[in-house]
């Protein structure tokens, strides 16, 4: 065990975590050149083009060091997006170590903090890395102080290094071998191997990715999940080099993958602890938990016949990302189409791309939504995904709304501007502190506000200086209410939004006139009306359109006016039909688009 | 109509036969122009092209043999560059290759400030029976804003010496031009209706792709503005006596462009010249052709024998939409019997998309007969979408 070291890698979007990962491999040679694509850690396409990491994978390097021995380093590669914080926290839980690579020329931003404090309450070592350190902009020193101040971290003895270029590559290798600790942990006693990640696989079924604890784990051996108490029996162990490499058995301190014939993954949850059928372990490993979804959305196919499609296409979907979750759903508006929860805004984002992408679907995503709590008159709590099923106030006498922690990392220069925005958002103000250049701001936030716009508008206040990392905190009594869409005097239930009573006015008149703008216009005149209970608050009128007729066409126009035709009637296809209304996507988005005063 | 049916549909009789003739040169391109036309540059290799014409229409023969040709349209580009003598040559090697029907319509497009007096004696002479005048405006700003060449006085001129030696001539207008208000719009339709046209086609200044206006669009009225132009641009037509028969196009009663209601009653047209197009049907399928459309490609296509780019079978599932794209422009509509005759599609193929669109108000019908209502004349584009395959 003591030449095993396992790390991760803590860095925020494009401070070159990948990078640096692909030079360990090719360093250590784990693949040869030919079979480097760019970015090996990160598999799939999306993540490719957005340049995150959302499934964790992991490689084990074989490494000789300068002190002659060769050490087995277990990189275990982690998200790095604030919507998957659990996966991270449970990827660093099976580290001893990790390194928190900066940006020399950007320096320390929340999300980075976030992890890192994360990683520190979990024990595990970290270690500095300052990268990019040849760009011309790089001030290593600034960043190093930086560190210092926000995380509180010795860093004036980090390595610099240019992942990009190969620059102090194995001066990081050296670190993680003499300052992260070996793994401990009991060799000949119950086997506990914690679940760091798990997929679906076409052809073996669910594979696990896996930290051993305690004892061993073999083919042949019956394994005890414990938070489902499911069994299963091991079929295959083995490593990443990043190649899958079939080992006899995974003992204790490594980390490898496991395949158990199991065939969904919600049997095989991220978090959970596996152990023997006999002899079991007594208690799980620390730290799992049940992922909720936070945010919610209906999901419609534009066409009603791509149901079913649709229906199979986040069934697939699911295999591979336990963290979705979709029911059936109908909506007066839309059809049939699924309500859907997701970690958060960006895993909604990639879903809905993935969808769009690789199952070649045309969609209406309604606004996001949080879940609320409804206290009713005969005290039960019950909770509410969906803004148009919000009862009539008569019948609760009380609405929680979930309210965040966040976290907020901002150079001076932007404090003023953040705060005002924190201010609009409803957010109450717990802590602010200046560290060096920066200033870390805590703030209690509707999570409703924040899953709307509020991390584009933060990153527009700040010039894309600030970041953010937020923790669910609890639920809240609020006077909030429900704001109605009508088109044409029908309300569209797709269009429901739940909103403060204080901003609901002004909201639903820029909410319609977001929406006047982004309808086309039709045949005939579009109301847009909103209200709250039956009462209208604003309305505004989509003129109809005049005319729409091609000028001329004559013996040698009929294929060009042909196509535009074509052009015109694809352009309509991608709007949905509600009553004789089209709307395209961007109108059912719409509320997005509204500015706070 | 022949009385033998085709098994699975079929053409029981051809429809009459125009020829259109294109030429591909203007003097300069216009910025909101997408047809093909070509700047001169130099001497027009006037005699050259007329004889590449003649041998295209040659090599058209054969599939159109013994079939009457009902109308000539000798369009542009600007075919008023060519001199009377090159046409009357080319109407003369016209009328020796094929039957041209005695009382065929032959129009030719002229534009002002490319020809004088004699010419259009010469045209006339040679058999040119219509012309069709591109003013486009009488308004010297609008002229300069579409980068015309001509101005006020040049239109007026041309106009007049038109009268002198043609009864039948067509002008057109354009409007919702830069900048144009209402009453401008209207001052340049009075314009040109004290020219006492017999036809006049106004057409609303369309942004083509592949166009400089395109690319750099000039101040346009908004559609609001641009469909009032449209209404009252037809009230005033009407009271001036003139019929509203298709989209862009009014005549006097009796002066509907022949030619033109050939392309929209689906006829077939022999199409030679650079760019052109032809539709040609047979018992058994409907062929549409198109030419090399560089006037350069095209002549050294023509002189190695065959100026085809394209020579394709219309895909049976089209011509309703093709049909209906050109039908539904005329006012009157076309009696149901039509869409057989020209397509050899029975007419259940169609019924059901005309009734929905009965029941939403923009077709009307009786039982032989189908028209567009007011509503579906000012929508055309949303209905003929309907007829798509």
């Amino acid at each position: 065990m003591k030449h095993i070291r396992n790390f991760s890698i803590i860095a925020h979007i494009d401070h070159g975590k990948s990078t640096l990962a692909d030079r360990f491999i090719q360093f250590c040679g784990g693949l040869e050149l030919r079979e480097m694509s760019e970015q090996v850690l990160d598999s799939m396409d999306i993540e490719k083009e957005r340049g995150i990491t959302i499934k964790a994978q992991t490689a084990a390097l074989q490494y000789k060091a300068r002190d002659g021995q060769i050490y087995n380093l277990n990189l275990i590669d982690t998200p790095g997006h604030v919507d998957f914080s659990y996966e991270v926290s449970r990827s660093l839980s099976a580290c001893e170590g990790a390194l928190l690579v900066v940006d020399a020329s950007q320096g320390v931003e929340a999300q980075t903090v976030a992890n890192c404090y994360t990683a520190i309450e979990l024990g595990v070592e970290v270690r500095p890395v300052l990268n990019k350190i040849d760009l011309p902009a790089a001030e290593p020193e600034r960043v190093a102080q930086e560190i210092e101040d926000i995380i509180g971290i010795e860093a004036a003895d980090a390595v610099r290094a240019s992942a990009k270029s190969g620059i102090g590559i194995e001066d990081i290798l050296e670190e993680v071998v003499n300052r992260i600790p070996p793994p401990t942990g009991n060799p000949d006693g119950p086997l506990k191997a914690l679940i760091i990640d798990s997929w679906f696989d076409n052809y073996v079924g669910v594979v696990m990715l896996v930290r051993v604890v305690d004892g061993q784990i073999a083919p042949k051996d019956k394994l005890l999940f414990m938070s489902t108490h499911a069994q299963h029996l091991c079929e295959q162990v083995g490593v990443f080099t990043p190649k899958s490499i079939q080992r006899e058995a995974l003992k204790a301190g490594e980390v490898g993958f496991v395949i158990a014939g199991i065939k969904e993954l919600a049997s095989a949850k991220v978090g959970d602890t596996i152990t023997h059928v006999r002899p079991a372990a007594d208690t799980p490993l620390p730290g799992f938990k049940d992922v909720k979804s936070q945010v919610f959305a209906g999901l419609y196919p534009v066409e009603s016949h791509d149901y079913e499609s649709l229906r199979d296409s986040l069934t697939k979907l699911k295999l591979n990302d336990a963290s979705l979750h979709f029911e059936p759903e109908v909506s007066q508006a839309l059809g049939f189409g699924f309500r859907c929860g997701f970690l958060g805004l960006l895993h909604l984002e990639i879903v809905q791309e993935r969808l769009e992408r690789e199952f070649d679907m045309d969609l209406i995503t309604t606004a996001p939504t949080v879940v609320y709590e409804l206290v009713m008159k005969d005290g039960t709590v019950t909770q509410i995904e969906n803004p148009s099923k919000l009862p009539d106030p008569s019948k609760y006498q009380e609405i929680r709304e979930p309210i965040i922690t966040a976290t907020i990392l901002v150079p001076q220069d932007y404090v003023g501007p953040v705060m005002t925005l924190c201010n609009v958002k409803r957010g109450v103000q717990r802590n602010m502190q200046y560290l060096g250049r920066q200033v870390m701001l805590t703030y209690e936030l509707p999570m409703a506000e924040v899953v709307m716009d509020f991390f584009d508008k933060l990153k527009s206040v700040s010039r894309g200086y600030a970041s953010l990392d937020y923790d669910f905190k609890e639920f809240q009594a609020a006077d909030l209410v429900k704001l109605d869409v009508l088109v044409n005097g029908e309300r569209v239930d797709a269009l429901s939004l739940i909103v403060h009573r204080a901003n609901s006015v002004y909201r639903g008149r820029e909410l319609v006139s977001k929406m006047r703008e982004l309808i086309p216009r039709q045949m005939y005149d579009v109301a847009v009306q909103a209200a709250i209970g039956g009462q209208i608050i604003a309305r505004e009128t989509v003129k109809a359109m005049r005319k729409d007729v091609l000028a001329k066409c004559y013996g040698g126009d009929i294929t060009r006016k042909k196509k535009l035709l074509e052009k015109q009637k694809a352009g309509k296809k991608r709007m949905k039909q509600v009553g004789n209304v089209e709307i395209p996507q961007e109108a059912f988005l719409a509320i997005l688009q509204v500015s706070d005063k | 109509m022949s009385a033998i049916q085709f098994h699975g549909g079929g053409l029981t009789a051809l429809p009459p036969l125009s020829l259109y003739i294109h030429i591909p040169w203007c003097v300069k391109k216009c910025p909101y122009c997408d047809f093909n036309s070509h700047a001169q540059k130099g001497g027009l290799p006037e005699a050259q092209y007329v004889d590449a014409l003649l041998r295209d229409l040659e090599s058209c023969l054969p599939l159109v043999w013994g079939r009457p040709v009902t109308s000539i349209f000798i369009g542009g580009g600007t075919p008023s560059l060519f001199s009377a003598q090159a046409i009357d040559t080319l109407l003369a090697g016209i009328r020796a290759r094929v039957r041209l029907l005695p009382d065929a319509e032959i129009t030719l497009e002229a534009n002002p400030g490319t020809f004088e007096a004699d010419k259009f004696a010469g045209y006339r002479a040679a058999g040119i029976n219509r012309l069709s005048i591109g003013i486009q405006s009488l308004d010297d700003a609008k002229l300069k804003a579409l980068g015309r060449i001509h101005g006020r006085d040049e239109a007026l001129r041309s106009v007049e010496i038109a009268h002198r030696h043609f009864d039948n001539f067509n002008l057109d207008l354009m409007y919702a031009l830069p900048s144009q208000t209402l009453d401008e719009a209207l001052a340049d339709l009075d314009a040109a209706i004290a020219l006492a046209p017999t036809h006049l086609s106004a057409y609303h200044l369309t942004l083509e792709p592949n166009t400089l206006f395109h690319r750099y669009p000039p101040p346009l009225p908004d559609d609001d503005l641009a469909a009032d132009m449209q209404e009252a641009i037809e009230a005033r037509l009407a009271a001036a006596g003139f019929e509203h028969y298709e989209t862009s196009a009014f005549a006097r009663p009796g002066r509907r462009a022949r030619h033109n209601l050939n392309y929209w009653t689906f006829g077939d047209y022999l199409g030679i010249g650079a760019g052109a197009h032809a539709k040609i049907s047979f018992p058994d399928r409907i062929t549409r052709q198109a030419r090399y459309k560089q006037p350069t490609d095209y002549l050294a296509r023509m002189a190695a024998g065959n100026a085809a780019e394209l020579d394709q079978t219309v895909p049976r599932e089209q011509l309703p939409f093709e049909f209906m794209l050109n039908a539904l422009r005329l006012t009157e509509g076309f009696p149901l019997a039509l869409f057989t005759e020209r397509t050899g599609l029975p007419l259940t193929r169609l019924l059901p998309e005309i009734d929905r669109a009965c029941a939403e108000d923009l077709l009307e019908r009786t039982l032989d007969h189908v028209r567009p209502t007011l509503r579906g004349r000012r929508f055309l584009n949303a209905l003929l979408e309907r007829f798509l395959p």
